[in-house]
């Protein structure tokens, strides 16, 4: 019986670990992912509300600022559409158009000559006069316009302030910092218009004679018409100041701040940033440069960082309606405030809820494996029983309180167990019975095996004795070690052609019982494969001379295939015969026949000498008496022809007995063998009645021995003879098919019975009178033809007359 | 939202174009041709040029703002630059307004009101003041006279200019600036001042 071996523990994962992994996927990881969505949409949200916080700031600051550079503008303007200032600029226009255009110039380059000398009544004239006095006014808070007073915020602001004329030549101003004529600088020329007149807000520019950054208002001063210009008034500003008090004062947090950029990133104002920089990263600018207000998140801060931010903007829509059409750029506010300080709160958050998420998964961990362990002892518990069973071990009832499935499965558990083991205990004693018939069987095989006197052997396919039977021990003279799993040939002493020869056969007999289904012998060697206890008829194994000599010892052999063991290779199986004795005795028996035939011979040759000794002894009598000398000559010649025909009896006898015990196989000629062989028959039946009719075909040479073709053929033709003793026709024809000779001998004689037929070529068996035959006749004849590789074949009824259809090869195998 | 602003832009462009295209004959006409054609009178051009802005600003008004608005595309408003929208009616003739007075030909055509919303809209002459008083009365009868700003003699002609229809009324009604919240469509609003220089 064979066991089940439990496989081997193959788990990757145990139990527990998947309890923990399952408790673990299912209790954190979705506090994870929660974590991080909150994490995620808090970030989301801080953006928006953040965003949206900024983007009301910089609108609302944007719209501040707006309505101040309005309101300044405003102001400002209120200068430009003075009645006093336009009359005096009206003037001065309709004077200068009085003068001719050659005293117009030479009056113009006086006054700038005058101006760039600082000639003190020039600039008397130019600061002090009527319209720098409203611009002083003005300036020092005491110009009249009850619904706006100026801030003092514009008014220090205020770097510059002056007016020129049409020609853009300074006509009054609060100082002399600036040159006399305008006519080419951008301010004049966009505020001027060609006449037509229109406000300039110009560009941030580093002002050298100021030392700071400044930018420009500049209005056109139109006639009492409003019809066309006639100067402009130009107002520089010191940027930082004027726009730091709305804008610098506004911080929130540690970072958050307001600052004025125009659309070319360049910082008007910011209390981080200087003046005039621009801000550190060109992508922003599109981004927070629209004509709307809004929010973005942006790649960076504008003020050196490259963290993420979020950016608030807003256009200031009026100061920028006119910068864009005087310099094409707009202004804008940008709302910021540090990542660190937006995401602080959030990062906080999110630490420390990590930290707690952490604190949980490990909470989680420990009471998982503490969990799972509870689940997984009574399953261990469980799973070493059911081991234990599975080796067919029985195992003590498993008691599990757990008063779950675990439980539930444990009592399943015993049950089976109790069940296995009352089946089992009626399975073993089957297999008790079963083992000692198997024992039994193999005991008596081998006693069986051991008492038969011929050696078996059993033979794997690789070669390997598996049985060997005492026979077989005792013939190679083997001690009673043992040799089973030995190679065949290490205890088999045999030549390497034998060896070859019998490994072919060999493996003919495993290849056909590997594919037969055991029991069941196949055609092909049906011949070979009988009982090997049968002493089956060793002699009609046809062509294969199957024998072995071992130690001086003559075997036959025979294969026979062996079922192979489920799962195994079928074996093959060798039985041996010990022919020693019996091809010692048939070797005598040979030669007594031959020393019989030799008798049969002498007798022949004695009665052939008798008659001419007879005459010659007559002669020789008559000669003594004789004294004829005519007769005597006659005695003589006639003595002398006796003693020819003697010497020619005796030359005919000693050439064939010379050849007869020649061992060498030669060229023979078997129709010159058959003749002699008739014509010795025909001296041994001298009064015989039988008509012989030869019909001797041309054949080839065969290889062979003479004497003993001629004593097969001389006991055939003797049988024939002795079998028409009351006369008859003998039929003796001879041809040839190429590779085979063939000799019909027919006679009419008296034919075999059928049941004797089988058994003609028997040694020693004989239907002759006592004395008549040795019964070794067609035995020794069947042998010799047999050697050659040739047959006889008798066709035979009582009273019809025997055919003998002897063949013999050609083949150059024969003839070697 | 680029889109729409794309549109309403562009369509502001296209209006101003045509406008200046109609303009130029006119103008080239009235500055070539004016001492030889006598019988062509500084008035008979003012009316010409009153004729052609009233009509632009009309179409502007009823076709362009009026129908957009109504459709939902965009709105007119005063901030028009910075938002999803196109030009006041007002500031149409403004802009209109501008773009004559830089082509160099001398005229110059603008609003005038006796309850401006912004100050410099307000008549800037004792003869625009006198002028609104007049069109009050009978605002079919354009007011006309000659002005002088140095030695520049320049013809003005003053035009009723009435609130024709609600989009006007409620805008100067409501607007935080406006002195007057009492408008009616139909009333007169203020004026438009076609100026024309009599010499070069």
């Amino acid at each position: 019986m064979t066991t089940i071996e439990p496989p081997p523990p193959k788990r990757k994962k145990g139990l527990t670990k998947k309890l923990v992994i399952s408790m673990l996927l299912v209790g954190a990881l979705p506090l994870m992912v929660g974590l991080f969505l909150a994490f995620y949409q808090g970030t989301q949200e801080i953006q928006e509300v953040n965003g949206s916080s900024f983007e009301a700031l910089a609108t609302e600051t944007a719209r501040k600022l707006d309505l101040v550079v309005a309101e300044e503008i405003f102001r400002t303007s209120l200068l430009a559409t003075d009645v006093d200032i336009i009359e005096q600029l009206e003037s001065k226009r309709d004077a200068l158009a009085e003068l001719s255009p050659h005293n117009l110039q030479q009056m113009l380059d006086r006054e700038q000559t005058a101006w760039d000398a600082k000639d003190p009544v020039t600039l008397k004239e130019i600061l002090e006069g009527p319209i720098a006095a409203i611009l002083q006014r003005h300036i020092g808070g005491t110009f009249i316009d009850p619904g706006h007073p100026v801030p003092v915020i514009t008014r220090s602001a205020t770097r510059g302030f002056f007016i020129t004329d049409r020609g853009g030549r300074v006509v009054a101003g609060l100082d002399a910092n600036m040159p006399y004529l305008h006519g080419e600088t951008n301010w004049w020329k966009g505020a001027f218009h060609n006449g037509v007149g229109q406000p300039y807000l110009g560009p941030l520019e580093f002002d050298d004679q100021r030392g700071t950054y400044v930018f420009t208002l500049a209005l056109p001063i139109m006639d009492s018409l409003r019809y066309e210009a006639i100067g402009v008034l130009h107002r520089i500003y010191d940027a930082k100041e004027f726009f730091a008090p709305s804008i610098e004062i506004i911080r929130f947090g540690e970072t958050g701040h307001v600052m004025l950029i125009d659309s070319h990133g360049v910082v008007l104002s910011c209390p981080i940033l200087p003046t005039g920089t621009t801000i550190s990263d060109n992508r922003l600018i599109p981004l927070v440069t629209p004509m709307y207000a809004g929010w973005t998140p942006a790649p960076s801060d504008g003020h050196g960082g490259t963290q993420s931010s979020i950016i608030g903007f807003a256009p200031l829509t009026n100061a920028s309606r006119i910068t864009q059409t005087s310099t094409g750029v707009g202004w804008h506010m940008f709302v910021w405030q540090s990542s660190n300080e937006l995401f602080g709160p959030i990062e906080h958050f999110f630490k420390w809820t990590a930290a707690f998420g952490l604190l949980g998964v490990g909470l989680l961990v420990t009471l998982g494996y503490l969990a799972a362990h509870r689940i997984t002892a009574p399953i261990r518990r469980l799973q070493e029983a059911a081991r234990q069973i599975g080796r067919g071990e029985y195992h003590e009832p498993i008691t599990l309180s757990t008063g779950d499935e675990i439980e539930e499965l444990a009592d399943e558990v015993n049950r089976m167990n109790q069940q296995l083991a009352s089946q089992f205990a009626g399975l073993e004693s089957q297999v008790q019975l079963k083992t000692e018939e198997v024992k039994y069987l193999e005991e008596s095989t081998t006693k069986i095996l051991d008492s038969v006197p011929d050696p078996v052997l059993m033979i794997s396919t690789d070669e390997k004795i598996e049985y060997l039977n005492k026979a077989f021990k005792e013939a190679l003279s083997l001690n009673n070690g043992e040799f089973i799993g030995t190679p065949v040939f290490h205890v088999f002493p045999l030549d390497s052609a034998t060896q070859s020869r019998l490994k072919q056969e060999m493996q003919a007999i495993q290849n056909s019982s590997l594919f037969s289904s055991p029991g069941r012998e196949t055609s092909m060697q049906s011949s070979s494969l009988q009982d090997p206890l049968v002493p089956a008829n060793w002699e009609t194994s046809g062509t294969n001379r199957q024998e072995l000599r071992v130690n001086q010892r003559t075997y036959r052999y025979r294969w026979f295939g062996v079922p192979a063991r489920p799962g195994k290779s079928p074996s093959a199986g060798l039985v041996l015969r010990d022919t020693t004795e019996e091809s010692l005795l048939q070797d005598r028996v040979i030669q007594g026949e031959k020393l019989a035939s030799l008798g049969v011979l002498s007798a022949g040759i004695g009665h052939e000498l008798n008659n001419p000794l007879v005459g010659v002894i007559g002669l020789g009598e008559a000669l003594q008496d004789e004294t004829d000398p005519a007769q005597i000559k006659e005695y003589a010649q006639s003595i002398v022809q006796h003693g020819k025909r003697m010497a020619s009896i005796v030359r005919d006898f000693t050439g064939q007995a010379g050849k007869q015990f020649s061992e060498e196989q030669s060229p023979v000629n078997i129709n010159e063998l058959l003749e002699q062989s008739l014509e010795t028959v025909k001296s041994l039946f001298p009064s015989s009645q039988v008509e012989v009719h030869t019909h001797l075909g041309t054949l080839p040479p065969i290889r062979g021995k003479a004497f003993e073709l001629c004593q097969a053929f001389t006991n055939i033709l003797t049988n024939a003879y002795q079998a028409m003793k009351q006369g008859g026709s003998l039929d003796i024809s001879t041809t040839t098919s190429g590779h085979d000779l063939e000799i019909r001998i027919k006679d009419t004689g008296l034919g075999i019975a059928p049941n004797h037929l089988p058994k003609v070529f028997d040694p020693f068996f004989t239907t002759k009178a006592q004395g008549e035959g040795s019964g070794l006749g067609l035995t020794v004849a069947y042998r010799t033809i047999n050697k050659l590789g040739g047959d006889i074949r008798i066709d035979s009824a009582p009273k019809q007359g025997t055919t003998l259809l002897i063949t013999l090869p050609v083949s150059q195998k024969t003839l070697t | 939202m680029t889109r729409i602003l794309g549109i309403s832009s562009r369509f502001g462009i296209l209006v101003l174009i045509v406008f200046i295209v109609e303009l130029f004959p006119i103008a080239s006409l009235e500055a070539s041709d004016l001492q030889a054609m006598k019988n062509l009178s500084p008035a008979k051009v003012a009316d010409f040029i009153h004729a052609i802005v009233e009509a632009d600003r009309k179409i502007y008004t009823t076709h362009i703002v009026k129908r957009m608005q109504e459709q939902g595309i965009v709105l007119a408003r005063e901030d028009w630059e910075n938002k999803n929208a196109i030009p006041l009616p007002a500031q149409f003739l403004h802009i209109s307004s501008k773009l004559v007075a830089e082509s160099g030909h001398g005229i110059r055509f603008r609003l005038i009101s006796r309850w401006p919303i912004y100050r410099r809209n307000g008549p800037a002459t004792e003869f625009e003041r006198k002028a609104l008083e007049e069109l009050e009365r009978s605002p079919d009868v354009p007011q006309r006279g000659i002005v002088a700003t140095g030695k520049k003699q320049l013809f003005q002609a003053i035009y009723a200019d009435i609130a024709i229809n609600t989009t006007c009324v409620t805008c100067h009604n409501t607007h935080p600036l406006s002195p007057k919240r009492d408008f009616k469509t139909g009333d007169l609003m203020g004026g438009i001042v076609v100026t024309i220089p009599l010499e070069d």
